[in-house]
């Protein structure tokens, strides 16, 4: 897991376009603070949001997952099945009517204001575009120094996000994505590391002129008695403006949300146990033999 | 290889599929020696379990020999004789840290299948639907066993395979259910069903001190396997009015100080509460059959305690108002086999356990599905078939 020693606490913050970081760190960094993420979340609230893109992207993610579950369900004939049906309807009727698992999500220990930030949709002054913000949480079983570090060995992030995207180390603090969006489309782009507090703090972008651009950043703080850390990664897609925006995200498809939910639990095998459960290859009577 | 197939709802075939390897590097690869019907099997193959995929191999009780060795494992080696639970546990997260192994959080590849309906997803299991991992069953002549070092425990020597096969489920998943049972001496523990888990949970209420020990059912094979071979007293169901009544009296009133459920989702019952939850099962309108369930609430003395093994899904009429009324302590989980097996293997070894005349019926692979035809239906005395895949 060692990839370099372990840095100075002292929060450290750096941008390759040169840009300087505020002075005591980024607005971003200091909602690792309870009160001020409430302050800071309250303050958008009050803002006028472009709901579309954002909105439209998590009504898709929500209906694709109802309509796995609802498909699951009928096929089943049981009444288990139809649990798993309504569930599945369920959230294919929260799609419909654009409301979201991500805004449903209870609020999370330390982190009251996290059903705010699921409404939540930050607007670029002057540009007119929505952005979707993904957020969440889990809980490891190490210290947050190890985690971050484990975080930053670039074998170990491609093999947490093996699922749907290739992500390589192409600098030192820079990386280059390839995602694997729905109807065989793919979506590349270089991110930087542009802030960091070693052992608790990460935030990187996607460089200039990205056809997808976006953000994410990742906290580690510690978790109460022996829980170890709580982890919480925050994305943010921001498509460009206009049709071709839209069109984006929707060929994103879960995307963003696979990258938020099944990556972190990803991650947590990956560092709790030395390897990600699988069933790749499983012997079964279809398929040749094995089942994927 | 050949294995036993779930193909749809009571549709059970032995094929051929691809063998297992070493997927990850704390894999261990089993040549199955024995493996074991369990009821719990039986809700997905008469389909009141979704998530299961024509082809999937099941089941999930079984014992070998390790055969080849993941890189990372470190404990078991090739050619090692082991019983493994049926939970897949990975021993470093914070529920396999606190010994709630089958909470494991790092051992289902598909839990966003199980999370809209438990909250949180629990443990992988092997051959028991893709909610609960989707990982092959060991009804098959090998088996892919994740986190080996975890899951795998030496069989002593000098014990025969039909001693040590039910330790992988039936005898934890008992002896887990008495041991949520805070026994004191002096006490009367009632276990509704004598199939492989209640028994054994009859057979641990004893190990562990009761004094006295009703078994319930209705099958008499079974109600003399709990006399002859446990010790413990029986109540045929089907033969008094009242279950409730009769363990009152066996108990001077006070009712029994803990009661145990291992029948589950598909109870038999008699009685008008028998026949409604009979018809919404079979319409699908609900899950489970409670009957078992609603009567140890009811026949438990006040301030006792409620052990569920049974395999239950979202059942609805549940009667929370008398487990509060009567304050009863409500203990239940899948098995923690991982935490329960080292002092289960000491017991079989000191001759103070000896499951294996749940055994009734030893068949080849081959006729895998004739044995849970017998199972199923209880005929000619079947309480467990045991398969020899190899």
């Amino acid at each position: 897991m060692a990839d370099k020693p372990l840095e100075s606490s002292t929060p450290s913050s750096r941008s390759a376009r040169g840009a300087q970081p505020p002075s005591g760190g980024s607005a971003e960094w200091e909602w690792h603070d309870i009160e001020t993420t409430e302050r800071h979340a309250s303050a958008e609230v009050r803002r006028t949001y472009d709901l579309d893109d954002g909105r439209r992207m998590k009504q898709l993610a929500s209906a694709m997952l109802g309509g796995a579950l609802l498909s699951l369900g009928l096929k089943s004939r049981s009444l288990g099945g139809l649990a798993v049906a309504l569930a599945g309807g369920g959230l294919i009727y929260q799609g419909a009517l654009g409301r979201t698992l991500a805004r449903r999500v209870p609020g999370i220990e330390g982190f009251r204001s996290l059903r705010t930030l699921g409404r939540r949709r930050s607007v670029e002054a002057g540009a007119g575009t929505g952005r979707a913000v993904l957020e969440r949480s889990i809980t490891i079983q190490k210290p947050g120094h190890e985690l971050y570090r484990a975080w930053r060995v670039a074998e170990n992030l491609s093999k947490v996000m093996g699922h749907f995207a290739e992500v390589t180390t192409v600098g030192p603090d820079l990386q280059h994505w390839k995602v694997r969006g729905p109807l065989g489309r793919s979506f590349e782009w270089d991110s930087h590391i542009v802030e960091e507090h070693p052992g608790e703090f990460l935030r990187w972008e996607s460089m200039p002129g990205a056809e997808l651009p976006n953000e994410g950043q990742v906290r580690f703080r510690p978790a109460p008695a022996d829980w170890g850390t709580v982890v919480t990664l925050r994305l943010r897609f921001s498509p460009p403006g206009g049709a071709l925006g839209d069109a984006a995200m929707k060929l994103l498809g879960q995307v963003p949300t696979a990258l938020a939910h099944t990556a972190l639990r990803r991650f947590k095998s990956l560092v709790e146990t030395g390897e990600i459960a699988t069933t790749r290859p499983n012997p079964a009577a279809r398929e040749g033999g094995y089942s994927y | 290889m050949r294995a036993l197939c779930w193909n749809g709802i009571n549709d059970l075939r032995v094929e051929t599929v691809g063998d297992p390897g070493i997927v990850n590097p704390h894999d261990v690869v089993l040549k199955v020696t024995m493996s074991t019907t369990c009821g719990s099997d039986l809700h997905f193959i008469d389909g009141y379990i979704p998530t299961m995929r024509a082809g999937d191999v099941i089941g999930h009780e079984f014992m070998g020999e390790v055969v080849d060795v993941g890189r990372d494992v470190k404990k078991v080696k090739k050619g090692d004789r082991v019983v493994v639970p049926s939970f897949i546990c990975c021993g470093s997260c914070w529920y396999c840290q606190h010994d709630l192994y089958s909470l494991c959080d790092n051992t289902n590849p598909k839990a966003e299948l199980q999370e809209p309906v438990f909250g949180y997803p629990t443990a992988g299991i092997y051959g028991y639907t893709h909610a609960f991992g989707g990982y092959a069953g060991a009804h098959a002549q090998y088996v892919r066993v994740p986190h080996a070092d975890t899951d795998c425990f030496q069989v002593p020597e000098g014990l025969r395979d039909e001693q040590v096969i039910f330790l992988s489920d039936a005898v934890p998943t008992g002896y887990m259910g008495a041991d949520f049972c805070n026994i004191h001496p002096g006490d009367t523990v009632a276990v509704w069903g004598c199939g492989g888990v209640g028994l054994m949970a009859q057979k641990s209420a004893f190990l562990l001190g009761a004094q006295r020990v009703i078994g319930i059912d209705r099958f008499p094979e079974r109600l003399k396997m709990a006399r002859e071979q446990v010790g413990a007293e029986t109540l045929n169901y089907e033969e008094v009015d009242s279950v409730l009544e009769v363990l009152k009296e066996l108990t001077g009133g006070r009712g029994p100080d803990a009661c145990i459920d291992a029948v589950g989702m598909e109870a038999h019952g008699t009685g008008v509460e028998y026949a409604y939850d009979r018809a919404k099962q079979a319409l699908h309108l609900h899950s489970d059959r409670g009957d078992a369930l609603r009567q140890a609430i009811l026949a438990c003395r006040k301030g006792g305690t409620l052990s569920i093994l049974g395999v239950y899904g979202v059942m609805d009429k549940f009667p929370i108002g008398v487990i509060l009324n009567k304050g009863l302590t409500v203990r239940t989980a899948q098995q923690h086999g991982q935490k329960y097996l080292p002092r289960l293997l000491e017991h079989v070894t000191k001759g103070e356990l000896d499951p294996s005349f749940l055994a009734t019926h030893r068949l080849p692979l081959e006729d895998a599905p004739r044995g849970y035809e017998l199972f199923k239906k209880k005929q000619d005395g079947c309480v467990r078939a045991v398969f020899l895949p190899n």
